[in-house]
């Protein structure tokens, strides 16, 4: 069973996301709505993908991605999800950590066969 | 030298010094003596004791010996035991002598002799004895005669002949030590008796010594008193001593040369008298031969001045020829007169006083005087007046010498005439000098009129001037009053223009006018002169106008003037040019000064010729003052180091100023830390006819701009990210509908979600638009005139089915009509009302206040929900300001709500605020301007009581039509209750508990759940509220009649409002009259 974290503060995105990702099998999803929550929800449990939010109010995604340490970085694969689709912000969650980035508003499907992808490159 | 060395030279000591040492030298010396006789005394004794005890030993040897042959013989002889006996006690005693003897101190003879006595002793005792007893034994007389034949009876004697001899020798050897020791004392006397004429001898010399040195400077001190009383020389050697002698020699060798001293200044004194006595005869003599000279000159005098001699009460006694020659008065005339015959016409009495006074204290007094002669002519006289004084010191005489200086006093007063003519011209000159001066370094134009007036006036003497600068109307004047001065400006003047224009010069005779004319009995003419000052192009600049009274001008006066004023000319033109120049400066520097921009102007070499306020004020740098250069590295350095971006700055002013730079250059820096400032600065070379003279360097401050540009870049990234959150909603599950099946519930679930983030996304739109209008000043106000109260109801209304919430109002505004757009006003208040209830998810009323404060109506809205951080609450009122956090996330909005408020509030005179404490709840208020304000508050009965705030009387409304609601508050509120408006029965019932009421007033038709009664019956079923009055207002005919008795009052709809308000003033009456509420259940 393959677990993902998905972090976003807006309660309808949460549930776009784990609606979109509840056909896959053997995939268990948990949600956090800040950055505090995701950070305790990570250091609690193994995942093996976290959908990061980037404008989340008290600590943006880049600050969650700061808060972890560089062995995480390194095993756990992190998608960030954002409203701020500019060229600089992409650099900004690369350089923080991210391997994939996805500009809001993004497509289900695309979603869903990314982290399919993802989760099969781990599995 | 110190009192130590005194002490050690004093004759004192040295003498009881040698005393001291002859005297241990006789103790010394006799104590060593007396130890040497008693040593040799005692040794001698010694001596004499040890040969007396040898002489008495061999005494007792000699004895013993005699006893033992004795003894020997008597036995031999008589054979009787008891010699035997004898015998051997008279050896054994033998024995013990010479042992005795042994011990002796024994010469070597001595020595013999013993051990010959004791080889004999123990050969008799041994041998010789037994031999001779056993013999006697015998009886055998022969042998015994042999025995002593064979010698021993010889050695016996012999031995006895030796002690003989022994004690002889001994006597004799104590007899020569005897004789020794007295010759011995004898050489001691001796020797003692030298010893002490020693001595003698030595403390003679010591002595006679001391007594040398002492005795030898008193006499030379003795030898050196009489030559000094002798009045000689006194020559004294300095004596080398430091003793007594010695200062007592100092002391007088002092005496004497002070003595000397005396004497030769008593000598000199006595010269320096025959010296005087010398002077006082050769004076005396002199003084004879000037008494016979004085006498030769008084003739003398005679001859060539006037002498007069008056007495002391000053009557002439003597006058010469001179003095009658002189005055004209014939000397009978004088003589017998008083001095009061020549009057002194240059001399005032109190002058006279004071000459009086002189000559009376004895002085001589002399000075020029002017007489009257006898025949009238003015006489000038050197007059000399000598006091003689008596042996009494008392004047007895005058006596007057004068000399006839007429001639030269006219001499010397031509002189003195030519001297000031030549001091006038030399003012002249220095005035002249002067205008000069002044016209050409005078830069203002007033200044410049009333030095040349000034001028003018010392110069040619007018007794009224002026002078008109035509173009400026300047004007300086002198003796003309004011008044006539302005009336001349003001009127036309054209006519002297005009006369002038024609005629560059002319001059008017005139009748005097009473003023100028003055004291003057006679006609009085004055001479006007009127002239121009002309530039090139006989424009005329100047007029000067100068009147003097009976003075004419003469033609070299007015050519002079003239002349005058073509220099006027040429100064005025230089100052209208300097004017313009100066006016085109200061026009520069204004416009350079207040620029908003920073500029600056440098050198090729670096230096700063000029700097304008604005760029001070960027830099903080005041160090320049205008015409001041400031060195390169004086400013270059200031400003780098002021700036952020230090090495880009330096690098762009280096390459700015490089003399290769041709093109202008820009870059931007900023300024400060906390709150930076943006400045874009540019460069371009200055070229004055093709050569490169400095740089021109403005600095803009692009602050507002580039915080715009970023506020903006923002706004747009944030905008942008607001609006792709909900159509990430719509988009996905759009997308989910379309390539999933699912069941319909689900469907509907995403068609609702779809359709509310499109509404928020339309919202947003919508406000975003709505402030961009309004910021951009394109939205339209619809101002008109309506009741706060009356909107704030209606507000309500719109709230009042809300499940959640309960609005409650209390309206304390007596005058709440405003000018306001109403459509806005109830967007902001919808806003509001929304904001707290969405924000107080926990709580379940929100309350509106309104009151009037000063001459405005302020709205309150409260609710008791999450609050605001403190530090947040500034930022609430900027677009997508709301407060960032989860709990504020979840309740969602456009975060633009109030940013439109503020703007539609302020945009309507009003203002707007939030106070807030976190955790316990949020108030936002706004004020709006009151359109009564100055009216009056209505003088009524009831006024009393809304006089105080706090003691207001409350009175609440359960209704759910606002409008009645309304209507009824304006009359309660008139009437100075605090009104509270409810159309909830339960949250009334709760209102009721909390406050306490003087009456509620209760529409019967509420909600659908409960309606008026049941709020009655609760209130009257609770002892806390049972006694609030109740009236009922309703459109019903009252019904339930068993509550009507706990009602004060039925009102059935329609009634007058003034029903309710009378109703209610009855109540209050009643309740103040007797201190309780009555109902009418009660009687």
């Amino acid at each position: 069973m393959q677990k993902v974290l998905v972090v976003d503060d807006e309660e309808v995105l949460r549930m776009l996301i784990t609606d979109t990702l509840e056909d896959l099998e053997n995939v268990e999803i948990h949600t956090a709505e800040n950055g505090l929550e995701a950070l305790a929800r990570l250091s609690a449990d193994h995942y093996d993908l976290m959908i990061l939010d980037y404008m989340m109010p008290e600590m943006t995604g880049i600050e969650v991605l700061g808060q972890l340490s560089v062995d995480m970085k390194s095993t756990l694969p992190i998608l960030m999800l954002t409203a701020k689709a500019q060229e600089v912000d992409r650099n900004r969650a690369i350089v923080a950590g991210a391997r994939y980035f996805m500009p809001k508003p993004f497509s289900p499907i695309e979603l869903l066969q990314i982290v399919e992808g993802i989760l099969s490159d781990n599995g | 030298m110190t009192m130590a060395n005194q002490a050690k030279h004093s004759i004192k000591k040295r003498y009881f010094r040698i005393i001291f040492s002859v005297f241990a030298l006789i103790i010394c010396s006799g104590t060593v003596f007396f130890i040497y006789i008693q040593n040799e005394q005692s040794s001698l004794s010694h001596k004499r004791e040890v040969m007396e005890n040898k002489a008495d030993t061999i005494n007792e040897l000699a004895s013993t010996l005699k006893e033992v042959f004795f003894r020997a013989r008597g036995y031999t002889s008589l054979k009787s035991d008891n010699e035997l006996k004898l015998l051997n006690v008279a050896l054994l005693n033998l024995d013990g002598v010479l042992s005795t003897y042994s011990k002796l101190q024994l010469t070597a003879e001595e020595i013999q002799f013993n051990e010959q006595l004791s080889a004999f002793y123990v050969q008799y005792k041994s041998v010789i004895l037994p031999t001779a007893i056993a013999l006697v034994e015998a009886d055998d007389y022969a042998g015994l005669r042999a025995l002593s034949q064979k010698g021993s009876t010889q050695s016996v004697n012999d031995f006895l002949a030796y002690t003989k001899e022994f004690k002889q020798r001994a006597d004799n050897a104590l007899n020569v030590m005897d004789r020794d020791s007295i010759k011995q004392a004898a050489n001691f006397t001796l020797i003692a008796f030298m010893f002490s004429i020693v001595i003698l001898l030595f403390f003679t010399i010591m002595v006679w010594r001391i007594l040398k040195s002492l005795i030898d400077p008193i006499l030379r001190l003795e030898g050196a008193t009489h030559s000094l009383a002798a009045g000689e020389g006194v020559l004294l050697d300095k004596l080398k001593k430091q003793d007594e002698i010695g200062r007592l020699y100092e002391a007088f060798h002092n005496m004497a040369r002070s003595i000397q001293d005396k004497e030769e200044e008593l000598m000199m004194q006595n010269e320096e008298l025959h010296a005087q006595q010398d002077e006082l005869q050769d004076q005396q003599s002199r003084l004879q031969h000037s008494l016979t000279e004085i006498e030769s000159m008084m003739k003398a005098l005679d001859h060539s001045a006037a002498v007069g001699i008056l007495t002391h009460k000053g009557v002439f006694t003597y006058a010469n020829e001179n003095l009658s020659g002189y005055t004209k008065y014939k000397k009978s005339e004088i003589i017998g007169y008083t001095y009061r015959l020549f009057e002194l016409s240059n001399f005032s009495s109190t002058d006279m006083q004071q000459i009086f006074h002189r000559l009376n204290t004895g002085g001589v007094w002399s000075n020029e005087v002017q007489l009257l002669a006898k025949d009238g002519t003015l006489l000038w006289l050197q007059l000399s007046i000598v006091p003689y004084l008596n042996d009494e010191g008392e004047i007895y005489q005058y006596i007057l010498i004068a000399n006839d200086i007429t001639s030269m006093k006219s001499v010397q007063q031509e002189l003195a005439e030519t001297l000031k003519h030549t001091e006038q011209t030399k003012m002249m000159l220095e005035l002249n000098n002067q205008l000069n001066h002044d016209i050409s370094y005078t830069l203002d134009k007033q200044e410049f009129a009333d030095k040349f007036l000034h001028f003018m006036n010392r110069f040619y003497a007018f007794d009224s001037s002026f002078f008109l600068l035509v173009k400026d109307k300047i004007t300086a004047v002198k003796g003309i009053p004011q008044a006539k001065v302005d009336r001349y400006l003001e009127n036309d003047n054209d006519d002297m223009l005009y006369r002038l224009q024609m005629e560059k010069t002319y001059k008017i005779k005139r009748q005097a006018t009473q003023s100028e004319q003055g004291i003057s009995a006679e006609d009085v003419y004055c001479y006007d002169f009127y002239t121009t000052v002309v530039n090139a192009e006989n424009e005329i600049l100047a007029v000067f106008c100068g009147s003097r009274i009976g003075h004419s001008f003469t033609g070299e006066e007015i050519n002079e003037i003239e002349g005058m004023m073509n220099r006027a000319a040429l100064a005025i033109e230089r100052i209208f040019i300097y004017e313009e120049i100066e006016h085109g400066r200061m026009l520069n520097r204004d416009i350079v000064n207040n620029i908003n921009e920073g500029i600056q102007f440098v050198h090729t070499d670096g230096t700063m010729l000029h700097v304008n306020k604005a760029l001070c004020e960027i830099f903080n740098y005041y160090d320049w003052t205008e015409g001041t250069l400031i060195p390169k590295e004086k400013w270059k350095e200031h400003f780098i180091e002021t700036s952020n971006e230090s090495a880009e700055l330096r690098l762009f002013y280096q390459k700015a100023m490089s003399e290769h730079t041709m093109d202008s250059s820009s870059m931007q820096y900023s300024i400060g830390t906390e709150y930076l400032k943006h400045i874009d600065v540019y460069a371009i070379p200055v070229y004055r006819r093709e050569t490169r003279i400095g740089t021109l360097f403005v600095h803009r401050d692009i602050t507002r701009e580039y915080e715009l540009d970023l506020m903006k870049s923002e706004l747009v990234s944030t905008v942008s990210h607001e609006l792709r959150t909900p159509l990430s909603s719509v988009l996905g599950f759009t997308e989910l509908l379309l390539s999933r099946t699912m069941k319909p519930e689900k469907q509907l679930k995403y068609l609702e979600t779809i359709h509310k983030e499109a509404k928020r996304l339309t919202d947003l739109i919508n406000d975003f638009l709505d402030l961009q209008r309004m910021e951009s000043g394109k939205q339209q106000y619809n101002s008109e005139h309506a009741n706060l109260s009356e909107i704030v109801l209606g507000v309500m209304d719109q709230y009042k089915l809300s499940s959640t919430h309960q609005v409650l109002l209390v309206d304390e505004a007596h005058h709440s009509e405003v000018a306001v757009d109403k459509d806005k006003i109830i967007q902001v208040l919808t806003n509001l009302l929304s904001n707290a209830i969405k924000f107080s998810p926990d709580s379940h009323e929100v309350r509106v206040h309104l009151h009037n404060e000063a001459d405005r109506v302020i709205v309150r809205i409260q609710d008791s929900g999450l609050g605001i951080p403190q530090d947040q609450i500034g930022q609430l009122f900027q677009k997508f300001g709301r407060i960032d956090n989860s709990a504020s996330k979840r309740i969602g909005g456009t975060g633009l709500g109030l940013a439109i408020s503020k703007e539609i509030i302020e945009k309507q005179q009003g203002t707007i605020g939030i106070d807030s404490v976190e955790g316990e709840g949020t108030t936002v208020w706004f004020s709006l301007p009151n359109l009564h304000a100055e009216e009056n508050p209505q003088e009524d009965d009831l006024n009393k009581w809304g006089t105080d705030k706090d003691n207001k009387l409350n009175v609440m409304i359960v209704e759910d039509d606002y409008s009645l609601s309304l209507l009824l508050s304006e009359e309660l509120k008139g009437k100075g209750f605090r009104v509270t408006h409810h159309y909830h029965p339960e949250q009334a019932f709760e209102q009721a508990l909390k406050t306490p009421y003087v009456a509620i007033v209760v529409d019967l038709m509420l909600g659908e759940e409960l309606d008026g009664w049941d709020l009655i019956r609760m209130l009257k079923d609770d002892s806390r509220t049972e006694s609030i009055p109740i009236i009922i207002s309703s459109a019903l005919d009252p019904t339930d009649k068993d509550l009507m008795t706990v009602v004060q009052k039925y009102l059935t709809k329609p009634y007058p409002p003034g029903e309710l308000s009378s109703t209610l003033t009855e109540i209050v009456k009643i309740r103040q009259g007797t201190g309780e509420v009555l109902f009418p259940g009660n009687h």
